[in-house]
Order: C-alpha cells, then sequence, then structure tokens
C-alpha cells in the first residue's frame, strides 16, 4: 500500500522533471520502493552547512557511504568539499572547516552532479533528514532550474516513532544522534565531520533495522514512510 | 576518503594487537577496505559466507564460538577476532558464532588480510599463532611498560655528597671521609657546577703543592659529563671508557640526584648468582651472612633486567636460599657443636619446587635419622630455632601457617614423617590435603640423600595410582579457576587496598603447580620443579605432548609476567605483590596471558575427567 503510494509519487516527479538527469533519478528509484531493506542498496548521508536556515545559509561539505548488503561499504565512502560565497564565519566553531580547508574544495554545481550520480538508484539515509534534504533541495533547484524533491529515511524519525511506540517521554536530546546511538550499544564517536557523521547515521539504522525487524522483511517503502 | 577522515575507525583499528605494529600506509589501506556490519541478537548466529572468508573484528557486542559439537570455543568481546581460521587454512570451518549480545563488527577481506600478513611479520605471526593456538612465545614478548633493561639508577648510588663551590678543598675531603666516598658535587645554586674526586685532590693540590685551603672550584673539573637516571649501565660505560672517567653524576632536569661510580657497574656485575654464592660460602658469622644477603633482591632484578626465562630466575633464587640455609646450618653448629645424629633440613613450597621468586617465606622442616632422646630434641630444637631466625633476617619471613623446623610439629623422625604421609594419602580430607600440597613439594637441602631418599620412596609408593587420594588432591587443585571470565575479559579482584588486579600466582602458576603435582604424584615422580615434572609427564606419555608444551608455556609466561611486574613495582617503589594490573599491559600481551589462562583451565578440565570422575 505504503510503496504503491510512493511508487507514483516517483512516477509524477518522474514525468515533471524536465531534466534528463533527474528523470531517470527518480526513475531509478521506482524499483527500489518495494524490495527488503536488507536487498536494497542505501547510502548513509550527512551535511556540514553554515548554518541551519536552508534559505541563507549553504552545504559546505557532503559525506556519501553506501550501505549494501545490510554492510556499510568503506571503501566506496566519500566526501566533498564545497566552496561557498563569503566565509565560514560562527559556524567554523561548529565543523571544525575552516576557510583555507575549501582550497581544494569544489563548485556547489559540480558537487550536485557528483551527488546525483553517487546516489541513482539508492535510498538516502540521513539522520534530521528534512534538514540536509531541504539543503540539497535548494541546491538542486538552483542548479537545475526546476524545482527538485527528494526522498529519504530519517534515523531521527524512525527513533522517534520506537520510542513512542514504548510510550516513552522524549526527553530534550533523546533523539540526537549520540543519543540514539548509545541506546544500541554502538561506540561513541568524537569527531564531527560528513563523513564520521554518516557513518554513525549508516551505524544507526543497521542496528534499527536489526531492532524493528527481528527476522521479518522490512520494506523500503516502510522506512521511508516514517515522519 | 583518507583515514583521517574516518577517525573513529583508524583509531580503533590502530589500538588492537596485531594491527598497533602495522604502518601508517597499511593500516590506511585496511581501515579503508573495512565493512561494517550490524549483528543483532534476534538473528541468533553470524551468518558466515563459506565461499567468502573474511577477519571479522569485534567493535561492540559478545560473540561465541562453538564447534560442530556445540561446546564453547572461545568467547569474543570488543577487539576480539573470528572467521581467520578458515582465511588461514582456505578450508571450510565447522565454528558456528553465536550473538549474545547486539554489536557492531567489521570485516576484512581477504586480500587486504593476506596483503597485511606479506607486509608486517608481527602481523603475520599474530593470527598463526592464534591459529595454532600455541603458545611458543616465552621471552620474546615484553611489555611495554615492564621494559626493564638495566638502567643506571639501578645502581648509581642516591643521595650524592655535595659542597659548594667556595668552600676549601680540605672541607671538601673532610666530607669525603665522613661520607666514605671518592668524589663529591660542586652545587652552587642547585646547578652541578663541577665534581671533585681522590684523583683530582691528589694531581691538582698535592702534586701541585697546595694545600687545604684552595677553593674547591680552583681543583674541581667544572662542568662534568653526566647522565639521567633513565640511560642505559651500557651507555655510562661506554662514556667512562670514553673519557677514561670513572665517576658520572646523574642529573634529571637539571637536580644532581645520585653519582654512578666505575666500582659501582663492577658491584652491579658481581651481583651474579655464582659470585653470589660463592660469597654465602666464604661468611663466617651469621651477621656477615645477613649483610650478603641484601644483594639478593639486586640479584633478582638483574636477572629480570637481563630477561631470564622465569624458571631460570627461580632455579637460581633457590639455589642461593639453598646456599643460604647450608651456609646457616653449618655456622651454627659451629656454635652448638656436631648434631648427635643425621638429620635432613628439607625444603618444602616454593623452595622445594625451586620457584622462589620476591618476598618468599619460609617452608621448612627436619627430618631426624631416628628416636632423639632429651638432649638431642634440645640440640635441634635450639638449631632450627637460630636457622629460621637467620633466614628470617635474611629476608625469608617466618612461614605464617608456621611450617618450620623451629616447630616441633615439623621436626619428626624417618619414622614418624612416613606415618604423617600415610595419614595425609589414606584420609585425604580437604584441610588435610590443602596442607599436604606444601609438603609433597619436598626437597632436602641439607643432610645425607639416603635419608631422604627413605622417605621420598615410601611417600611415592603410597601415592602412586591412589585413586581416592588423587581425586582428592585433583579436587583441591579445582577450588580456584583462572579469571577467564565472562567475554573472556579478565575478571578482576580487588587486594587489599582496593585495588584492581590479576593474582598471578594464586590464579595462575599455583594451579599448574597443583596440576603438575597431581599427576607427578599419580606417577611416582620424584621430580617437584613443575616445569620438570611436566617435561617427565611428558617423555612417559602420561600428558600428551601438545598439552604438556602448552601447560609448561603457561607456567613459563605467566611467572614471567609476575616477575616483571615485581620489577617494575621494585622499581616504582611500589609494594612487591603477586596482583598485575591489566591496564599496564599492551594489547598483545593481554591476548596471550588470556591464551595462557585458557591453557591453565583447559589443564584443570583435564585432570578433573582423569581424577576426580566427575563432569
Amino acid at each position: 500500500m505504503i510503496s504503491q503510494l510512493l511508487k507514483s509519487k516517483l512516477c509524477w516527479r518522474a514525468f515533471r522533471c524536465r531534466s534528463e538527469v533527474m528523470r531517470l533519478y527518480h526513475r531509478g528509484l521506482m524499483s527500489v520502493i518495494a524490495q527488503d531493506i536488507s536487498q536494497t542498496q542505501l547510502i548513509a548521508l550527512d551535511l556540514e552547512m553554515t548554518g541551519l536556515d536552508p534559505n541563507h545559509d549553504q552545504i559546505l561539505s557532503i559525506g556519501l557511504i553506501p550501505i549494501e548488503n545490510n554492510l556499510l561499504m568503506l571503501d566506496k565512502a566519500e566526501q566533498k568539499l564545497i566552496k561557498v560565497e563569503g566565509g565560514v564565519g560562527q559556524s567554523a566553531a561548529i565543523h571544525g572547516i575552516l576557510d583555507n580547508h575549501l582550497e581544494d574544495a569544489i563548485e556547489i554545481d559540480q558537487a550536485i552532479a557528483w551527488f546525483v550520480e553517487k546516489t541513482q538508484g539508492k535510498v538516502l539515509v540521513a539522520h534530521h533528514a528534512p534538514l540536509d534534504i531541504t539543503f540539497l533541495q535548494n541546491a538542486m533547484t538552483n542548479t537545475m532550474g526546476e524545482p527538485v524533491k527528494l526522498l529519504a529515511i530519517d534515523t531521527l524519525a524512525v527513533e522517534r516513532k520506537r520510542l513512542l511506540r514504548k510510550h516513552d517521554v522524549l526527553k530534550e536530546g533523546s533523539l540526537r544522534l549520540g543519543a540514539c546511538r548509545t541506546r544500541y550499544g554502538l561506540p561513541v564517536y568524537a569527531a564531527h565531520n560528513a563523513l564520521v557523521d554518516a557513518l554513525a547515521c549508516g551505524e544507526l539504522l543497521l542496528a534499527q533495522i536489526a531492532a524493528i525487524g527481528q527476522g521479518e522483511s522490512l520494506t523500503v517503502a516502510e522506512l521511508l514512510a516514517i515522519k | 576518503m583518507d583515514a583521517s577522515e574516518l577517525q573513529p575507525i583508524s583509531q580503533f583499528i590502530k589500538a588492537q594487537a596485531p594491527f598497533d605494529t602495522l604502518k601508517a600506509a597499511a593500516l590506511e589501506r585496511c581501515c579503508k577496505s573495512l565493512t561494517v556490519g550490524y549483528y543483532s541478537k534476534a538473528s541468533a548466529i553470524v551468518p558466515l559466507d563459506e565461499t567468502h572468508p573474511q577477519l571479522y573484528i569485534v567493535r561492540s557486542g559478545a560473540f561465541e564460538v562453538r564447534d560442530d559439537g556445540g561446546e564453547l570455543v572461545d568467547r569474543l568481546g570488543e577487539g576480539d577476532y573470528f572467521g581467520f581460521l578458515s582465511l588461514l587454512s582456505g578450508e571450510k570451518v565447522s565454528n558456528r558464532v553465536q550473538i549474545l549480545e547486539d554489536g557492531l563488527v567489521y570485516h576484512l577481506d581477504p586480500d587486504t588480510f593476506n596483503y597485511l600478513r606479506s607486509e608486517n611479520r608481527h602481523f603475520d605471526r599474530f593470527f598463526n599463532r592464534a591459529f595454532a593456538k600455541r603458545l611458543r612465545h616465552q621471552g620474546r614478548f615484553k611489555a611495554k611498560d615492564l621494559a626493564t633493561t638495566s638502567r643506571v639508577n639501578t645502581l648509581m648510588s642516591k643521595h650524592p655528597v655535595v659542597i659548594d663551590s667556595h668552600s676549601t678543598v680540605g672541607e671538601a675531603a673532610q666530607k669525603m671521609r665522613l661520607a666514605r666516598v671518592s668524589s663529591v658535587l660542586i652545587i652552587d645554586n642547585h646547578q652541578l657546577v663541577g665534581i671533585l674526586t681522590d684523583r683530582d685532590l691528589r694531581n691538582r693540590v698535592l702534586a701541585e703543592g697546595l694545600d687545604g685551603h684552595l677553593p674547591v672550584h680552583q681543583a674541581m673539573t667544572t662542568r662534568p659529563k653526566t647522565l639521567t637516571s633513565s640511560s642505559l649501565v651500557f651507555e655510562a660505560m661506554l662514556l667512562m671508557s670514553e673519557h677514561s672517567i670513572h665517576h658520572l653524576p646523574i642529573v634529571d632536569e637539571e637536580i644532581p640526584i645520585g653519582i654512578l661510580t666505575s666500582t659501582d657497574i663492577l658491584r652491579g656485575q658481581s651481583s651474579q648468582p655464582l659470585l653470589l654464592i660463592g660469597e654465602i660460602e666464604r661468611q663466617h658469622t651469621v651477621e656477615s651472612l645477613i649483610s650478603v644477603s641484601k644483594q639478593i633482591p639486586l640479584l633478582l632484578q638483574n636477572l629480570i633486567s637481563a630477561d631470564a626465562r622465569a624458571e631460570e630466575i627461580g632455579r637460581v633464587l633457590t639455589s642461593v636460599t639453598d646456599a643460604l640455609t647450608r651456609r646457616l646450618i653449618v655456622l651454627n653448629q659451629q656454635l652448638l657443636g656436631e648434631a648427635p645424629m643425621a638429620f635432613c633440613w628439607l625444603a618444602f613450597g616454593s623452595q622445594g619446587r625451586q620457584d622462589q621468586a620476591a618476598c618468599s617465606d619460609q617452608d621448612n622442616g627436619l627430618l631426624l635419622a631416628y628416636e632423639p632422646d632429651e638432649t638431642a630434641s634440645a640440640y635441634f630444637d635450639a638449631l632450627s630455632k637460630s636457622v629460621c631466625a637467620g633466614l628470617d633476617s635474611c629476608g625469608y619471613v617466618y612461614c605464617p601457617g608456621d611450617i618450620m623446623a623451629q616447630n616441633p610439629l615439623w621436626r619428626l623422625t624417618l619414622k614418624q614423617w612416613q606415618h604423617k604421609f600415610e595419614t595425609w594419602v589414606n584420609t585425604p580430607e580437604p584441610k588435610a590435603l590443602m596442607h599436604a600440597s606444601i609438603f609433597f613439594d619436598m626437597r632436602s637441602v641439607y643432610g645425607p640423600s639416603s635419608l631422604f631418599d627413605s622417605l621420598q620412596d615410601t611417600v611415592l609408593a603410597n601415592t602412586k595410582g591412589n585413586d581416592i587420594f588423587l581425586a582428592g588432591m585433583a579436587g583441591n587443585a579445582l577450588t580456584e579457576s583462572p579469571p577467564l571470565g565472562f567475554f573472556k575479559k579478565f575478571v578482576l579482584e580487588r587486594d587489599g587496598r582496593e585495588v584492581k588486579g590479576i593474582d598471578l600466582k594464586h590464579k595462575g602458576n599455583a594451579l599448574i603447580n597443583d596440576i603438575a603435582r597431581v599427576y607427578a604424584l599419580s606417577a611416582g615422580i620424584k621430580e617437584v620443579n613443575t616445569a620438570k615434572r611436566i617435561r617427565q609427564l611428558m617423555d612417559l606419555n602420561i600428558i600428551n605432548r601438545k598439552d604438556a608444551l602448552n601447560l609448561a608455556d603457561a607456567h613459563e609466561f605467566i611467572a614471567h609476567m609476575r616477575l616483571s611486574n615485581q620489577g617494575y613495582q621494585d622499581k616504582h617503589s611500589q609494594e612487591i605483590t603477586n596482583y598485575l594490573k591489566p591496564q599496564h599491559l599492551s594489547s598483545l600481551v593481554r591476548h596471550q596471558l588470556r591464551d595462557a589462562f585458557k591453557v591453565v583451565h583447559d589443564a584443570q578440565s583435564g585432570i578433573k575427567l582423569k581424577f576426580t570422575r566427575s563432569f
């Protein structure tokens, strides 16, 4: 049921697209939606931004780690630094990326082309996905010259649902990536960069799948539907 | 990506043995090639793909390896590995890996694994050794923190004699005479500015026709060569011979803390066992014997620094104890007169087994040829009391359980001893057995061997093949278990001061001693040294070769750990104990120690099966 809905959504998006690349992109996902999560190619994602406002702030870096057969593939992990207009400013305190780190950074257009290529046919996974996705959609809309919508599994939403189902009271900070990981006995990662956070998010998803699945099959669509 | 981008992974891998021996480039290649998986308890077992063997590195969680019969092979936690059996052999392995607790696991593919093996000898050896489950690493390992190659601070005289540069050479000479030293350090404003030696007084003062009013700074050697306390003795010798000097001030952070002379170095070398034993035999009074015995701790330190095998150290230290005991008996006999009858001085426990270490206490007794009359009784009473007191003054403290020759209970005739052993063997009550385990490691240190042989022969005739007694002894050896805790992590105990540590003696070596003793008594083997007992048991085919070698290796390894730990404690002026703090160990040594305890555990199951008939 959910997968039918998502499929038609993707179909509509592909139909509305003017860009050939994005049409292929949406079509690529249609066949994946109904699949069992463990057989699907996923890709864990994290962004570093100059701030939290998608309308004003810019993407600084994108980290991607593919998940195949329920395994995070470190040899295919990649991250790109992106040139920004103006300076990094105050945000440097959070992500540690300084202006001089961005010397070998690429233009946002190049980054988007790379992103589309790498994630083609793969389901995005992010922690607190709406934020990262909005940033990406905005950047893609600018590059492509037409509105773009993306789908992503949100590990934060998955966690919130699991906690609420257990009638837990959600405490301040209990849905942060680190707090979620602790619940599954995952190690504490200190450093913050897009790639490490993508790794942390990918591992969390594997743990969540193991916890939800309990041996039963779980489809991509079911996870995508959790908002 | 490069390794710095996935720091949490590279940092973890880098801290694991044998990955900690990899070069940066190999490590980066390794981290890059990993895949990360998550195994949930709900799926019960880790699906091992036989067509695609991998090295599995446990990052979190808990796992159990069981063979096809369901027998537990290994328990794994963070930092442990599985899957290397099929990687190395290329064969299908029937082991199953059960998931006890959800966990994150890194997988290393065969290509990278083989590359790392070819690239790094240690890496290859680590997994081959794990594969062979064998422990032939005696003497090769060394815990990083416990490294104790001979350093100058073990030989130097602390608290050097000092004087300021405006004093006269006469005052300096008086200070040197008072302290009976051949040099004085010149200190101005807490800084070392020079050194004045006997030779300077001769060459620069007397031979020049000057007198004692000369200020020190005109006769001293300014800015002398110095070393720090952590320099090697070897470096000191080199420096001395290069500059033909005999005195080296030892300076730490610009503060003089000691002085090392060529005599000190000579003395350090003369604390070799043979010289020490020779010296013991040359002493003519108990007092001088006691002062010679002060060198024993230094001897132990030197043996540890020289990386001698623990078994050798035990034998050497015991031969010194034996020599000291014999000399004490002879000297006291000179005072008390000839003994009224033949007798043997018996050594039990660690001295009997020849595995003494630091802080050994006395375990001894007297074997008399026949029933003593009143005078003879008084004679042996006096003799044993002074010998035990002498041993106590030499650093072998009185036995807390009072198993000593000075206790009339343990001063028995051949007949009485035979009867005593017979009672222990025939009515093996738990408490008597515990007692007996000390007595069965018995050696004669002094006296006619024929007398001792008559005792030992009857004892062994009684024990050999005596099922009930052996079952009791075996049960006794099973009351303690080696510290193999749940996930094969160490079960920590607390010693008196609430500090965690592993009791290497009682949870390790003592158990191996017990095991070897049970087998030796069952076979009527006269030998009491544990290593030699095991060797004979192997030669007689009582224990199979592999198990015997494993047990001997584990014994050596744990004993070595205990000694180096005591060397470390001594060096850091801590109390000498049998407790080891695992956090001092490198990851490799920790693995090896766990394996050694595993061997002890297996050997315990062995005697349980063989002697106690219970499962």
